[in-house]
């Protein structure tokens, strides 16, 4: 009989370090890897990345608030492709009337965005479509209409706007809005019940968690972030062209997949995948650029590196289909 | 019966998690003979029976049949050895005809040159139903157009028509009519008189004792004994399975105790379409009401009805106060609980902690004024309420999906114990749950009664209800159609009348 008890207590103990083991891989992998390619395309290129650390850097900002949002959705099981365009139709608000008012184009830019999460929110949560469906279409449906918008000439922002280009100034309003988000996340049930949507979104409800609500938000949440993230961008090149945050949303993802984020949500997602996964990308697409390599053979690298973090943090066990 | 084993199961193992779930159980089963395979839920024995059929993969141990190590992947290889299983739910695929369904994985023999031939397939099946005696069930039509009965009698024949040398019959007898039981039973003594043998799977252990040859007992994943039917009596096989006296009280001691008048909360005319209707009951202050009847009698819903969680509900569930009940939120808000009967899906989000699985409802409580939450005050809490219901766990940030259904259920009761519901409704508290943690959840009910909750137990199980309920509401197709008091003499038979 004492023997049973030890075999039972030693289970228990493999499976918890099993299970911490992999939870600390979870959280360190995506740390030492951004340390590892820092170094290295240091040393590739001679020193070049560290000296123009504030131009690779440069691309962050808008990448990490806009992940924010995504990472939102992501853990509460859902996806959203259609982050590229609300940065265009955003970036073409906010230069469109930027020669009015700066505080009232973000603030106009900010509601054009919670405007398509609305409409997403609506198709996905009203009427039941799988999130990925809703926000493909949105995607095509915006950037069609980016397109239609800039077919001639870009719209460029007035220089009230442009004027206050600073670094300081873009890394002071990243930090804010990453800090409030972190503090929601962390510290306020709003965390708590997206994490436990993504993980069971039945067994959340039936523990009072308005679901469908909390869905149809954090859809106009994460359109009204990147609606914000596009006046980062307008600061940063002054002007939305037919391409303005064209390809954002995989850039998103694959940041997020990078950060160690598991793609379908629930109780293992950490917020630090959103801030370590956007630098990881960033550095890593800067890394390729630099060493002069062709952008066909840039992304094939960079869809192998995305393949290998997906197969290694993909959370098998709750994985379902995304709703 | 002959002394010639036909099936050898040798040191056989399998863990789920932390759970074991099958320890190292070793017997033989004679060639001709029915041989049961009895335990309390949790057994292990249809663990067991999957690992035989290759629906689990096998941890350790092997099972030889007939000289021969089986080596099952999957129940088509497992068929191909020779052995097939008569499973407790629904056993045939949707969208498939009766002929399709009957030769599933064994299509080969009826496609030449890549082409399937239908016809002959649909008269292999009609000889074949006709040999069974089933005539008026058609090989060509969909199974969809037969009913659960008649759908487990064309299991009868796929499991059966290749005259496999072990049959698995897994607790399938529950879900059929006396007509369909005699059937089943006719087809399983023809597996023995040819010299096959039968495992066999029930509760029932009347039935056990009657059709059955010999029985192996199960308890807590591990072998017990093996028995001669004609030996032992129905007493002598309980003792085995519970294997251990029950110290203190089991059910509830008292009778006689007056229900208060004070009314907690009111149904009235609740109807949910299909499902039931025109529902009506009060239920009193410190009072443990009871929902008895048939799975399909609608009672499971009327608990969903009551928490708020019905679709398209009519009628109106009130609060003594006035408070109408009408969605989840609101329902929580005004402390009634609610556990699931579908506990995994409904009750625990089964792939988060038992920390976050305790805190859930009671987020804005734990985060008090300030509306922060920190891990610290989380900790405290589910520590404090998985302590109370003694949770068996390694810490609270352990999931859920590694714990075993009793502890599972511990966590959900632990969440409302900390939420201090007042208002109860637990469908199925003990499903699956074994005998010592039921006791320890009736003696909770009994305790949360006597300190002025108000509880509504639903379940299949008539002897819980007996024990522990002031009054039964028996429900059959979708409506109330009787009401019983607590008593003394109440049995079973009283119920079932009003169930069927």
């Amino acid at each position: 009989m004492p023997t049973k008890t030890v075999t039972a207590a030693e289970t228990d103990d493999e499976a918890m370090k099993k299970a911490s083991r992999m939870s600390l891989m979870r959280t360190l992998l995506p740390i030492v890897g951004l340390v590892i390619i820092f170094v290295i395309f240091n040393i590739l290129t001679h020193g070049q990345m560290i000296q123009g650390l504030a131009l690779t850097f440069s691309d962050v900002y808008v990448t990490l608030i806009s992940s924010m949002g995504v990472f939102f959705i992501m853990t509460m099981g859902g996806l959203d492709f259609s982050q590229g365009s609300i940065l265009g139709i955003a970036s073409i608000v906010i230069c469109a009337l930027s020669k009015y008012n700066v505080a009232l184009a973000v603030i106009a830019g900010v509601a054009a965005g919670a405007a398509i999460g609305l409409i997403n929110a609506f198709f996905y949560v009203k009427r039941k479509i799988k999130s990925f469906i809703v926000t493909i279409c949105t995607m095509f449906l915006f950037r069609g209409i980016i397109k239609y918008l800039t077919s001639n000439t870009p719209v460029a922002a007035s220089a009230n706007l442009t004027n206050l280009y600073s670094v300081p100034l873009l890394v002071t309003l990243t930090a804010i809005v990453l800090i409030i988000g972190f503090i929601f996340f962390r510290f306020t049930r709003f965390g708590t019940d997206l994490k436990a949507i993504g993980a069971g979104e039945t067994a959340a409800k039936f523990a009072g968690i308005k679901t469908d609500k909390t869905k149809f938000l954090i859809y106009v949440l994460a359109g009204a972030i990147t609606g914000f993230a596009a006046f980062i961008n307008v600061l940063k090149v002054g002007s939305a062209t037919y391409n303005s945050g064209s390809m954002l949303e995989t850039k998103i993802l694959i940041a997020l997949v990078l950060g160690g984020m598991p793609i379908s949500g629930g109780a293992k997602v950490n917020f630090l995948n959103v801030v370590v996964g956007s630098f990881l990308y960033v550095v890593l697409n800067r890394g390729l650029q630099m060493m002069g390599l062709t952008t066909p053979t840039q992304q094939l690298i960079q869809g192998i590196i995305f393949l290998v973090f997906v197969f290694i943090f993909a959370d098998r066990e709750s994985l379902t289909v995304i709703k | 019966m002959s002394d010639e084993v036909r099936l050898e199961v040798k040191n056989l193992c399998k863990s789920f998690g932390i759970t074991k779930a099958v320890q190292n159980v070793s017997f033989n089963v004679y060639k001709g003979t029915i041989h049961a395979l009895i335990g309390e839920n949790g057994s292990g024995k249809s663990t067991l029976t999957n690992m035989l059929t290759g629906i689990y993969s096998i941890d350790s141990g092997e099972f030889i049949l007939d000289g021969k190590k089986v080596n099952a992947k999957n129940q088509v290889e497992a068929n191909d050895q020779g052995i097939s299983i008569i499973v407790q739910e629904i056993g045939t695929l949707s969208g498939l005809t009766v002929a399709e369904n009957i030769f599933l994985g064994h299509e080969q023999r009826f496609i030449h040159g890549g082409f399937k031939n239908t016809g002959a397939m649909n008269r292999e099946a009609n000889k074949l139903l006709k040999e069974f005696g089933f005539d008026r069930i058609k090989a060509g039509d969909m199974i969809d157009n037969y009913n659960f009965e008649d759908r487990k009698l064309v299991e009868i024949v796929k499991a059966t028509y290749f005259k496999p040398k072990v049959l698995v019959v897994d607790e399938t007898t529950t879900a059929l009519s006396q007509e369909g039981r005699e059937e089943l039973y006719k087809h399983m003594n023809r597996v023995r008189d040819y010299g096959g043998c039968v495992i066999f799977i029930s509760h029932d252990l009347p039935e056990v004792l009657d059709k059955s040859d010999r029985i192996t007992v199960l308890r807590d994943g591990q072998y017990i004994d093996t028995v001669n039917s004609a030996d032992v009596t129905e007493e002598d096989l309980r003792t085995l399975m519970v294997g251990r006296e029950m110290t203190g009280a089991y059910y509830r001691e008292d009778y006689g105790e007056k229900i208060s008048d004070q009314v907690v909360l009111s149904v009235k005319d609740v109807t949910v379409p299909g499902i039931i209707s025109d529902v009506s009951f009060d239920l009193h202050k410190g009072e443990i009401l009871g929902f008895g009847g048939l799975s399909e009698s609608g009672m499971h819903e009327v608990g969903k009805a009551i928490f708020g969680a019905s679709f398209d509900r009519e009628g109106s569930v009130t609060l003594a106060d006035g408070t109408q009940i009408n969605d989840i939120p609101t329902a929580i808000k005004h402390s009634i609980a609610y556990t699931s009967k579908d506990r995994d899906n409904e009750s625990v989000v089964i792939n988060q902690s038992i920390k976050d699985n305790i805190c859930l409802p009671s987020l804005d409580q734990i985060a008090g004024k300030s509306h922060l939450l920190s891990d610290r005050k989380q900790n405290e809490f589910a520590n404090k309420y998985a302590k109370e219901m003694s949770v068996k766990m390694v810490n609270v940030n352990q999931f859920v999906s590694e714990l075993s259904g009793g502890n599972k259920q511990k966590v959900v009761v632990a969440r409302w114990i900390g939420k201090d519901s007042d208002i109860c409704v637990f469908d199925s508290p003990t499903r699956g749950i074994d005998i010592k943690v039921k006791q320890d959840i009736y003696q909770l009910l009994d305790k949360m009664r006597k300190q002025g909750k108000s509880i509504i137990m639903i379940s299949e199980e008539l002897m819980e209800l007996i024990g522990m309920c002031d009054r039964i509401m028996i429900m059959k197709d979708g409506k109330i159609n009787g009401e019983v008091k607590r008593s003394p003499e109440l049995s079973e038979n009283d119920l079932i009348g009003m169930m069927v």
